[in-house]
């Protein structure tokens, strides 16, 4: 019991902040909850997919794998594969937070981790419609310097694990 | 249709094409476990995504974006690209979200730094969702990277003010 009360402490608070809140002010509380919901069906077929992968991973990659390819020593190589991950990938980046641990667990540097995550902030779907909304001036430099950012993340956050 | 949508089907797939020829050519009991796992971990993650949903969607049921940007309209200079940076970090919905409202800001004099800054951590800092980085990633992990994105952040603003 204690052990499930530490696990999901998190969701615990939020739920309690959230009842609350809509004693409150119920209909806004209520609204949220519809657009939450939302969200998650939104995200459903990606949040299934995260957990098959993650598990796929787990049980079936050897520890030594991941790290070759990603691992802290993979270089510019493994750096590169974060980086076009992050940039390729969609939703938001902690819905992936639980498949990173599980690439962790079998070897993925930290460097390469941090690298993704920061990548992560360019939306390659939405460029266009950013350059339509913000002009392409401003797009096109805003999201180079995100790419060099994440790579710089990744030597950043790596210099201080050794593994 | 919805990217999201779409995109997810197309990694699903990609998963699935993966357990088929795993399925054909590894150990059958592995996958077993695989799926088991997998369900399990579905489960768990479904709570732990939905609770931050909600306090997304209860944030911006409390900060419009018209709130938002007349709050930010209020400052410049270098205080704007750090009131800009903690502003986008408290953000958290989806980055499209937050292009028009870099519009808005745009077209009301606000400097390039200060959208920089603050489009910049809507998408590289989450505060919500910093006690799951936390559990998944560590705290050593997780101080370090978001310490650094801060950081990154005003000088990226300070970069794009100075070239735009």
């Amino acid at each position: 019991m204690k052990t499930i009360l530490k696990d999901w402490a998190i969701e615990i608070t939020i739920l309690a902040t959230a009842i609350v809140l809509a004693i409150f002010n119920p209909s806004k509380v209520g609204s949220a909850l519809i657009s939450a919901t939302k969200t998650y069906l939104n995200l459903f077929i990606v949040i299934v997919a995260i957990a098959l992968l993650s598990s796929f991973i787990v049980v079936t990659i050897p520890k030594q794998a991941i790290g070759k390819i990603i691992g802290k020593q993979s270089g510019v190589k493994g750096i590169l594969i974060g980086a076009l991950f992050g940039t390729l990938m969609i939703g938001p980046a902690y819905m992936f937070f639980p498949f990173f641990k599980e690439l962790r667990d079998k070897g993925a540097g930290a460097n390469i981790i941090a690298t993704t995550i920061g990548a992560w902030a360019i939306k390659i779907a939405w460029i266009p419609f950013a350059i339509t909304v913000l002009g392409w001036k401003f797009t096109l430099l805003f999201n180079a310097l995100i790419f060099v950012f994440a790579i710089l993340s990744g030597f950043f956050v790596g210099a201080f694990f050794k593994e | 249709m919805n990217t999201n949508i779409i995109e997810g089907i197309i990694l699903l797939v990609l998963v699935l094409v993966l357990y088929v020829v795993y399925f054909i050519r590894g150990d059958k009991k592995k996958l077993k476990d695989a799926s088991k796992k997998s369900a399990k971990m579905f489960i768990q993650n479904s709570i732990r995504l939905f609770a931050i949903f909600v306090i997304i969607a209860i944030l911006e049921k409390f900060l419009s974006p018209k709130a938002v940007s007349a709050f930010l309209l209020k400052f410049s200079g270098f205080a704007g690209i750090i009131i800009g940076a903690l502003t986008g970090a408290v953000m958290m919905s989806p980055a499209a979200t937050s292009y028009p409202i870099g519009q808005y800001l745009l077209a009301h004099n606000a400097n390039y730094s200060l959208v920089a800054a603050f489009l910049f951590t809507w998408v590289g800092i989450g505060v919500v969702a910093l006690p799951i980085e936390f559990k998944f990633l560590g705290k050593k992990f997780t101080l370090l990277r978001n310490s650094f994105t801060f950081i990154a952040a005003i000088l990226l603003a300070m970069l794009i003010g100075a070239l735009l």
